[in-house]
């Protein structure tokens, strides 16, 4: 008789069978090329094909779904018109692991990917990975967080010391230049927000009215994030603005009721869709957008650029950060719209259809 | 020879490996495949040597860990704190070395080997303290040292990312005579470890303790067995073995942070249970803690080599865990059934 402990490993391997029968995989859709490397011959007798890994730092932020959805237009509307086709594979872990981005670097280079777009979590260690998949022809660059010790090409994101000077120099003018100030980290590992953190820092030296009473990190979830801007609310009761390197609370309408928009100010970076209402009631008078969908999209542009059409390609291309305020929050949400963004509320909308 | 051929075939390892075997099959049928851009040739995308070691290494550092976790489990107790101890020696032994300045790649491996083993040691030590002197469940004690040895790594390392020296990740990721691209010290470690704990588990007298402290702990009492020095034993397997998964980690992947294994306790304990170890305690195999490190590591495998949406990859180890886990109790309960049917003298 078999014991049930016998049947466990089974029941997982059925498991597996259940996984393997709801795959959308090829049975074996292997090109029949033998060309060295497949994005610039092709399969003969087929269209050519490149495969981009596409790794964020994180599944769940809403930041890096944007990201997605760029990279997927992009592959869409390029492809044809480059003449080949374009496959996007998202293998971006579920919650910020710099090992697991390495380990999915290796994934992405043993499945024959022909070039990686990543956004570092820890870029000491993705570097190494960069490397090896560098060294075994593939081509790699990085968007948002980048590891600049590495092979990689190139690196499309915000200059981050400029990002969070500007958003202090924001939150400064919005509080007069006087008043006590906190800061809103989010991962303390990830060199971009440390980077945006140094940048505040600098900025609030210049204003000798102003005072940082706490650098505070965050779990970059919208609900932990406003958790922690509650507690430290309460801790320091004389905070009058926020310095948020990352918009992670405003992507819950908690702090909406949370906060008096007459007592406290917040500048933040990022203006998704979820954070207009803050933006509407004035609690964030200004936002400093980074225009996240692109970050997915000029990263498979760029890679077409490099791998289909040849065309040499800086060693940093910048992003422009898109101040948000009420005198361009339609505006802005036509845009969101326009990229794909599926939850912009309409009296948003409408403010963009018809400019005072 | 028939009769041990038979043990082998019917131990819960040997099941695992045969799972291991049919979902690699299944993966390899439904993979699809590339052109290598190196050879030219056309490869599977899962049976190839670069995605098996890679797979094996994935699960080496976790599965490491699983070992040491199995003495804890069939002991009785948990370890929680696997996580942060691997965190807290990364960025130690990270800092010394950064701190020591640039010495001989042998001494740099040697002393980041010695810097860690220590921390592992000493976090060890200070969980078996705490769980033999207070009578306070292990899962208590673990959980706080998990947040205390977490917030000393956050505190020491100031939250930086510090890079190890090259020399370790020299050593880490020495190819051993095989392609350059490949990678097999953590896989070596990995089953190394494995087979040191299959033997002290099943070959040492001081082995069969911890069975017997697990399986049964007042009968132990009464056997004259020394309970708190088993259960230190354990804390510091668990905490040695942590430590050499944070060495080879920190080493393998160049740097270490505060961050590092966050989340990893509960793959370590959900590798050790896919491996048949009992949370009741009496019941484990290193080697299947390996074995369901890797089973794991392949459905997380599966999940993006079978193009499937990755956001699911929670739910389905998830509903591997609790399989796993609610046939072993009804194992546990057939086998209790049939101890009671057994007539006296019946046979195990």
């Amino acid at each position: 008789m078999t014991e049930p402990r016998r049947a466990a490993p089974w029941a997982l391997a059925a498991l597996a069978a259940v996984l393997a029968a709801c795959s959308g995989a090829p049975p074996s859709p292997a090109p029949s090329s033998g060309e060295a490397s497949p994005a610039a011959a092709g399969a003969a007798g087929g269209k050519r094909k490149i495969k981009i890994a596409l790794i964020a730092k994180s599944s769940t932020n809403p930041v890096f779904l944007a990201a997605r959805s760029g990279a997927e237009a992009a592959a869409k509307e390029l492809g044809p018109k480059s003449g080949v086709e374009i496959e996007v594979a998202w293998l971006t872990p579920p919650q910020e692991d710099g090992q697991v981005q390495a380990q999915r670097i290796a994934q992405a280079v043993n499945e024959g990917a022909d070039a990686i777009v990543i956004s570092c979590s820890d870029a000491g260690k993705v570097t190494g990975a960069i490397n090896d998949a560098v060294g075994r022809g593939l081509s790699v660059m990085t968007f948002d967080s980048d590891a600049p010790q590495s092979k990689r090409f190139t690196f499309y994101g915000v200059d981050d010391l400029k990002t969070g000077q500007a958003t202090m120099a924001e939150l400064a003018t919005q509080m007069g230049g006087k008043g006590k100030v906190a800061v809103l980290q989010g991962n303390q590992n990830a060199p971009n927000l440390q980077k945006r953190v140094q940048g505040v820092r600098e900025e609030a030296a210049k204003h000798p009215g102003l005072e940082i009473v706490g650098v505070f990190p965050n779990i970059e979830t919208p609900q932990d994030a406003a958790a922690e801007v509650i507690r430290v609310n309460n801790a320091y009761p004389e905070i009058q603005g926020w310095a948020m390197v990352g918009g992670w609370p405003l992507f819950t309408r908690t702090l909406l009721d949370e906060i008096d928009p007459k007592r406290m100010k917040i500048v933040a970076v990022d203006a998704l869709p979820v954070e207009l209402p803050y933006v509407e009631k004035g609690l964030a008078p200004v936002l400093l957008a980074q225009p996240v969908y692109l970050w997915g999209y000029v990263g498979v542009s760029t890679i077409v650029d490099k791998l289909v059409l040849n065309k040499t390609v800086p060693e940093r291309i910048p992003m422009e950060l898109v101040r948000v305020s009420k005198d361009n929050l339609g505006q802005w949400a036509q845009q969101l719209k326009a990229w794909g963004f599926s939850d912009v509320p309409e009296k948003y909308l409408q403010m963009g259809a018809s400019p005072k | 020879m028939r009769s041990l051929v038979q043990r082998v075939l019917t131990s819960p390892a040997a099941g695992l490996l045969m799972v291991i075997l049919l979902l690699g099959t299944i993966l390899t049928l439904f993979a699809g495949a590339h052109v290598d851009r190196r050879t030219g040739q056309e490869v599977n995308n899962f049976l190839n040597s670069n995605t098996l070691v890679q797979t094996a290494t994935d699960a080496s550092f976790f599965a490491i860990m699983a070992v040491g976790a199995t003495f804890v489990i069939i002991s009785g107790g948990i370890d929680l704190s696997v996580g942060s101890v691997y965190a807290l020696t990364g960025v130690t032994m990270a800092l010394v070395l950064r701190a020591l300045g640039p010495s001989s790649g042998l001494a740099t491996v040697l002393i980041g080997l010695a810097i860690s083993v220590s921390v592992g040691l000493v976090c060890g030590i200070l969980n078996g303290l705490m769980v033999v002197g207070l009578p306070v469940h292990p899962f208590v004690i673990t959980l706080g040292t998990m947040w205390i040895l977490r917030g000393l790594a956050f505190v020491i390392s100031r939250a930086e990312s510090i890079l190890v020296p090259a020399s370790l990740t020299a050593m880490a990721k020495a190819s051993l005579g095989l392609t350059a691209s490949l990678y097999p010290v953590p896989m070596l470690m990995m089953i190394a470890a494995a087979i040191l704990g299959m033997l002290y588990l099943e070959r040492t007298v001081m082995g069969r303790h911890i069975f017997a402290l697990g399986g049964n702990p007042e009968a132990s009492r009464f056997a004259g067995l020394r309970l708190g020095r088993i259960q230190m034993g354990v804390f510091v397997v668990s905490g040695l073995t942590a430590s050499l998964a944070a060495f080879l980690g920190a080493s393998f992947y160049g740097s270490a942070s505060c961050g590092d294994a966050a989340g990893y306790e509960l793959y370590v304990i959900a590798s050790a249970v896919v491996g048949g170890a009992s949370l009741t305690g009496g019941k484990g195999s290193a080697i299947s803690a390996m074995l369901g490190a890797l089973l794991i590591v392949l459905i997380r495998q599966s999940i993006r080599t079978l193009h499937l949406d990755q956001n699911y990859e929670w739910i389905v180890i998830g509903c591997a865990i609790i399989i796993a886990v609610v046939l072993d109790q009804g194992s546990a309960r057939v086998a209790a059934r049939r101890l009671v049917a057994a007539p006296t003298g019946g046979t195990r």
